[in-house]
């Protein structure tokens, strides 16, 4: 059998079975374990793959970032953020919808999950929005939107699974992503305000108010001062800073903000245990998946395919990228995907020129849009099921949010610059600058 | 709705023996101890580097907690239904078609997890000879969890399978499982 024909078994058969109700991982193995027996390579060093697919301690990070978005979810003292985003945007029209947006944007920079900013949403601010006349397929569509930017505002799970697999700096990732993961915000905001539901209009927070609630929400908004700083001082790496996050609110913010919780740590930590295996049970299959398109020479054949149409131009084929990209993620989870696709990827960056960097950014970003379509828009299903509203009815009310994503990838497409000026700035060596042979300043690639 | 936060997770009850109920609390346990253990030694890592006199064995003690934990929460939500799923179409399913494709997707799990029982404890064993530094502890450490989490997965589809044949793989959990407008419908 050719390469381009093992490479098609061994997709049809991953989304045959995954399709079927075959566990994601597994599903990947099995294709993977199938098209095996059509080439030279032996299924023992296959199933080694899978072991090496996640013994990466960059990987280590994806933990640890769960742990914390766990322990904060679980220990419940995020409603002081909840309670600040009140005093900040409350009085604006449709205030619980803004709400939930600028909420998000806090969150999305403790935690690196977008369903446990989901679990948070549904059960804290969604009931206050349905006791406000809020359409609840409304509530949900929003829900699972403002959620995407867990994956986008640093620390975020999807850039350390790309850093780790497309050797790009995940330092840099999680800077480049706050461009995107804010203008997300933004458009959540400005859509909320001139067509969303009006809610009940409140009077805007005194200072004192403002002053009082930012007094309770500190210790929890210290945790992205404590992972971005940590990673751009050097003193840590992103694995650190997580694991610093993950002990700053086991010894200090739970203690403090709520004792009662003490007790309920074990159960935290068996939960998080078990969490965290089911992405990286993925990972490794997806990176035995991703040895294999790499060895049948896929990158190539695809990296073909795209320049036939492209050619060398990077942003013709990021936008194609961007395509299939969208159609991928609305069958794949985003994290798979990435490990699946690394190969091409990295072929395609190489053909088009592309800064890394910028083509790790616009890839999870087009992949965080796959989080609120169907059929796997896992956000948008667990917002509806959680806010008590049918899939449908939420997914019809996401279709003008979809606008806000469009205009947000283009954006990362066209105006690299922006998108990079921010690790430009912090972390120049993460864009491909080097430091002046002079000693003063970098030089940057243009 | 079911505590999925449970030690022992009651939703698709049906599908277990009591038996192996103390397994699955084993499991969720050491996933605990591994995330707590990989916590300590990264923690234990940064302090002692920053004292200036690094453990340069934590990391390699950090990343066999990290991949035990893998495997074994693999094992542990094999039995708890917790994996990632592209699609959940069977719950809709009811009688002969539903339960000839659950036992279909459990004979793939089924020989996906002997191949990880044969070609990992092989690969175990092959590493024996090959030793990670500075430690020179065998790699066989870390890699062994491969065939030993194989052997989990395998014991458990085996139990869901003849469970499900005897009892069928329906339940009432299923409609928490699926989106609200499937339960709607069904309520209908």
């Amino acid at each position: 059998m050719s390469a381009g024909g093992i490479l098609i078994l061994m997709g049809i058969l991953f989304l045959g079975f995954g399709y079927m109700g075959v566990p994601v991982s597994f599903a990947l193995m099995a294709g993977v374990f199938v098209a095996t027996a059509f080439t030279p390579v032996s299924l023992q060093s296959m199933v080694g793959q899978l072991f090496h697919g996640i013994d990466s301690e960059t990987l280590l990070a994806v933990p640890f970032f769960l742990l914390v978005g766990e322990l904060m979810a679980s220990s419940d003292v995020v409603h002081r953020m909840i309670r600040l985003s009140q005093t900040l945007v409350g009085h604006l029209r449709g205030g619980l919808a803004q709400v939930v947006t600028l909420f998000s944007m806090f969150f999305a920079g403790i935690s690196g999950s977008s369903v446990a900013d989901v679990a948070v949403l549904t059960r804290t601010v969604a009931p206050e929005m349905d006791k406000e006349g809020y359409d609840r397929a409304f509530t949900a569509a929003l829900i699972a939107c403002a959620s995407t930017m867990a994956n986008l505002i640093p620390p975020s799970i999807m850039a350390v699974v790309y850093g780790a697999t497309g050797n790009v700096s995940i330092g840099g990732l999680f800077l480049a992503g706050v461009v995107p993961g804010v203008l997300i915000g933004i458009g959540l905001m400005v859509y909320s305000y001139f067509w969303g539901p009006v809610g009940v209009m409140k009077p805007r927070a005194k200072f004192i108010d403002v002053a009082v609630a930012a007094r309770g929400a500190a210790l929890p908004l210290i945790i992205p001062v404590i992972i971005m700083g940590g990673i751009l001082t050097g003193w840590f790496t992103p694995t650190e800073a997580g694991m610093i996050a993950a002990v700053y609110i086991l010894i200090v913010l739970i203690p403090v903000l709520r004792p009662t919780h003490v007790k309920e740590l074990p159960r935290d930590f068996m939960y998080a245990g078990l969490l965290y295996s089911l992405p990286l049970a993925a990972v490794a299959g997806a990176s035995a998946f991703g040895w294999m398109v790499a060895y049948l020479r896929g990158p190539d054949i695809v990296a073909d395919y795209i320049t036939s149409f492209a050619g060398t131009d990077g942003r013709i084929i990021m936008l194609l990228l961007v395509a299939l990209f969208v159609i991928v993620g609305d069958f794949i989870d985003a994290v798979p995907a990435i490990i699946i696709f690394m190969p091409i990827i990295l072929k395609l960056t190489e053909v088009g020129h592309i800064n890394p960097l910028h083509m790790g950014v616009v890839i999870i970003t087009t992949l965080v849009f796959g989080l609120i379509t169907p059929p796997y828009g896992l956000s948008l299903l667990v917002a509806s099921k959680y806010v008590g509203v049918g899939f449908g009815k939420a997914l019809v009310r996401s279709f003008p949010l979809y606008i806000v994503f469009f205009l947000t990838i283009g954006f990362c497409v066209f105006f690299p610059d922006v998108v990079l000026w921010l690790p430009k700035m912090l972390l120049p060596e993460s864009v491909g600058c080097f430091k002046s042979p002079t000693g003063v300043g970098y030089i940057c690639p243009p | 709705m079911a505590d999925f936060r449970a030690l022992i997770l009651q939703r698709h009850r049906h599908l277990k023996w009591k038996a192996f109920d103390w397994l699955e609390a084993v499991l969720m346990v050491l996933s605990g101890v591994c995330i707590f253990m990989f916590t300590l030694t990264v923690f234990c890592d940064v302090v002692t580097r920053t004292l200036g006199a690094p453990w340069l064995w934590l990391q390699q003690v950090t990343t066999a907690f990290f991949a035990w934990g893998v495997f074994i929460g693999m094992a542990a939500a094999t039995r708890r239904n917790d994996h990632f799923y592209l699609t959940e179409i069977t719950k809709r399913m009811t009688g002969a078609p539903r339960s000839a494709i659950e036992i279909a997707n459990r004979v793939v799990v089924l020989i996906v997890s002997v191949l990880l029982i044969w070609f990992g404890w092989k690969n175990a064993l092959l590493d024996l000879g090959s030793y990670r530094m500075p430690s020179l502890l065998p790699l066989t450490v870390y890699t062994a969890i491969v065939p030993a989490a194989g052997v989990l997965i395998l014991l458990f589809t085996i139990e869901q399978l003849v469970n499900g044949w005897r009892h069928g793989f329906e339940g009432p959990e299923d409609r928490d499982d699926l989106p609200q407008f499937v339960v709607e419908e069904i309520a209908k």
